[in-house]
């Protein structure tokens, strides 16, 4: 198309004159990419190797910072099965919380403006905030939460300091603000070819089969781009830890986000927490990874899409 | 004729149960919706109540009476009108400044060759992936020792005018790629320059992507917590959500002022979710569609 027509000879006074432009334009994002980005990531894996407490000098100390992090640290292993557990819980409620909101909002509803608008609206609130107010209604004794659970004739729950119920209860916070994907969803859902289900219809297939057999295989592009962005969201969580639960009761909120600010802020082992860093890096990377290996296998491309 | 037959008389059953399906759906999405807005509610009644009043049992669903003085009375511990200003000190600037910065390089990426534009553009893609707690050890380094501006808004601010992230820039690009070609080779040809043709040709026709990058930005810096907790120490620059976590640590029990102050949390983003709110969804379709 105009690809093969726009191409010049290559040296002429124009494509010159071009290229320095696009040079000029581009170096805010230069330097981004390498202040911001690459050299501190860059950083995080020097600097995991030295022992550096704030003021005095680092020492470089070899994998030292992540032998004491995989034997020794009373938090780390914890941090990890805890950073996980969240993840996957906010991760798959949200993505089932906003795919079934979105299904109904793609049926003819009256004012469906309105009502994607009431469920967008948790996303943008402040985090912060939006952990304060919630746990005035997790309270132990006199909250929301708990009087439905007395209504309905089960003892109270202390949701944000009993050490099995902090994560879950974190993690519905998490479901609740997830107003974003269901706007994805529903935008997508929108897209599905309306032919489809009417032939799926003719033949007399049932709303099963349909919701499995055309529904979820035309969505998988957009359940995919959801899931990555959901992941790495809620891998990275630490408002509620930094809000309301210090990473208690016990290590049972101790996110590994809030574990690497804890050591690198509170206590100045820069040089610990960047090893900390790396390791999250590791594991996030980890999961995209796997993610996109195994999306070839279950995405659909429609033949007429990119 | 059989066929036809049944494709008419199947259709309207269709058409029927199809009608039934949109009544339940109405009626779920109704239950939702209130569940989902339960919390805030919950949030602005107990803004309006005493803690007696809190503390009853069986609660009130609605506030005995309403009582806005408690806002009033909040106001005088929880120092709002500071923090708001200096949220807006960094938000201003910053979704400003990334707007801006992200439509330039946009635009380098989008309409203009050259040398090396895969290889920059795929760093650009990839530094999308990396979570940018990764990067926050290193950052308060560099920001407090190398430049020596810890406690300034400068390290929140700066950053987004590297292009407001890899995102922004990319959205923008995605966005610019759909305006036809033929505009600014008209241009061209009239011996338009290539910041003449981005600023009175494309700026125009991109406005709504570079809003919802503005809206975009907005929204991460709103909720941004750890950040600000990293980089300000002195309470006079704190922000709503530091400021807010302060006043909690102050007053632990005092509920009902405590979502008093909550409650004035939420209200800067919802006047801003208010008057744009046709932006803020079209922008979050458009990251999904476009990538």
């Amino acid at each position: 198309m105009n690809k093969t027509v726009r191409k010049k000879p290559r040296y002429s006074l124009m494509a010159r004159k071009e290229s320095i432009t696009a040079y000029l334009c581009l170096i805010p994002a230069f330097i981004g990419l390498t202040f911001i980005t690459y050299l501190p990531l860059a950083g995080v894996f020097g600097i995991g190797f030295f022992n550096w407490k704030g003021l005095s000098a680092p020492v470089f100390i070899g994998f030292r910072n992540y032998i004491r992090l995989f034997t020794t640290d009373p938090y780390f292993i914890d941090s990890i099965k805890v950073t996980v557990y969240f993840a996957v819980l906010a991760v798959f409620g949200s993505m089932i919380y906003s795919f079934y909101i979105a299904m109904l909002l793609n049926r003819e509803i009256p004012a469906r403006g309105f009502w994607r608008a009431v469920f967008y609206l948790p996303y943008i609130l402040p985090a912060a905030a939006v952990y304060i107010g919630w746990s005035w209604l997790y309270e132990s004794n006199f909250g929301l939460f708990n009087y439905f659970l007395s209504e309905l004739g089960i003892n109270k729950i202390k949701f944000l300091s009993d050490s099995l119920y902090v994560v879950p209860s974190l993690a519905l916070i998490a479901v609740w603000t997830s107003g974003n994907l269901i706007v994805i969803f529903l935008a997508g859902l929108q897209n599905v070819s309306r032919v489809y289900y009417e032939a799926a219809l003719i033949d007399g297939a049932n709303a099963f089969q349909r919701f499995f057999r055309i529904t979820v295989p035309c969505m998988t592009p957009i359940i995919f781009y959801n899931l990555l962005m959901s992941l790495i969201t809620n891998m990275q969580v630490v408002v509620p830890a930094l809000a309301l639960t210090d990473g208690g009761p016990g290590n049972a909120s101790m996110f590994m986000t809030y574990l690497m600010y804890r050591y690198a802020f509170k206590n100045n082992h820069l040089g610990y927490a960047c090893a900390i860093s790396f390791v999250f890096f590791v594991i996030i990377a980890i999961f995209t990874a796997i993610l996109f290996a195994t999306s070839k296998t279950w995405i659909f491309y429609e033949g007429d899409s990119k | 004729m059989k066929q036809i037959d049944i494709k008419t008389g199947s259709y309207k059953s269709i058409k029927q149960s199809r009608k039934i399906a949109d009544i339940a759906s109405m009626i779920m999405v109704v239950i939702m919706a209130a569940a989902v807005m339960l919390p805030i509610w919950w949030i602005l009644r107990s803004a309006l109540m005493t803690n007696a009043e809190l503390y009853k049992y069986p609660p009130d669903f609605l506030p005995p009476k309403w009582r806005f003085y408690n806002f009033v009375e909040t106001l005088e511990y929880f120092r709002f009108w500071l923090y708001l200003k200096n949220t807006m000190t960094i938000i201003v600037p910053s979704v400003i400044g990334g707007t801006i910065t992200a439509t330039i390089c946009g635009y380098a990426f989008g309409r203009l060759e050259f040398k090396g534009k895969k290889f920059i553009f795929s760093l650009c893609v990839g530094s999308m992936l990396l979570p940018n707690m990764v990067t926050l050890v290193p950052l308060y380094i560099m920001w407090s020792r190398v430049f020596g501006w810890a406690d300034t808004y400068w390290p929140l601010i700066l950053p987004h005018f590297t292009g407001g992230g890899a995102f922004s820039i990319f959205l923008i690009r995605q966005f610019i790629k759909t305006i036809p070609r033929e505009l600014d080779e008209a241009a061209k040809i009239d011996g338009a320059g290539y910041m003449r043709i981005l600023w009175s040709i494309l700026v125009p026709s991109i406005r709504s992507a570079m809003i919802v990058v503005a809206l975009l930005l907005f929204i991460s810096l709103w909720n941004d917590m750890l950040q600000q907790l990293v980089y300000i120490n002195t309470p006079d620059k704190f922000t709503i959500a530091i400021g807010l976590n302060l006043f909690r640590g102050a007053l632990k029990a005092d509920w009902s002022k405590l979502m008093a102050a909550t409650c004035m949390s939420f209200t800067p983003g919802l006047v801003f979710y208010l008057i744009g709110q046709r932006y803020f969804i079209e922008g979050i379709v458009m990251t999904g569609l476009k990538s």
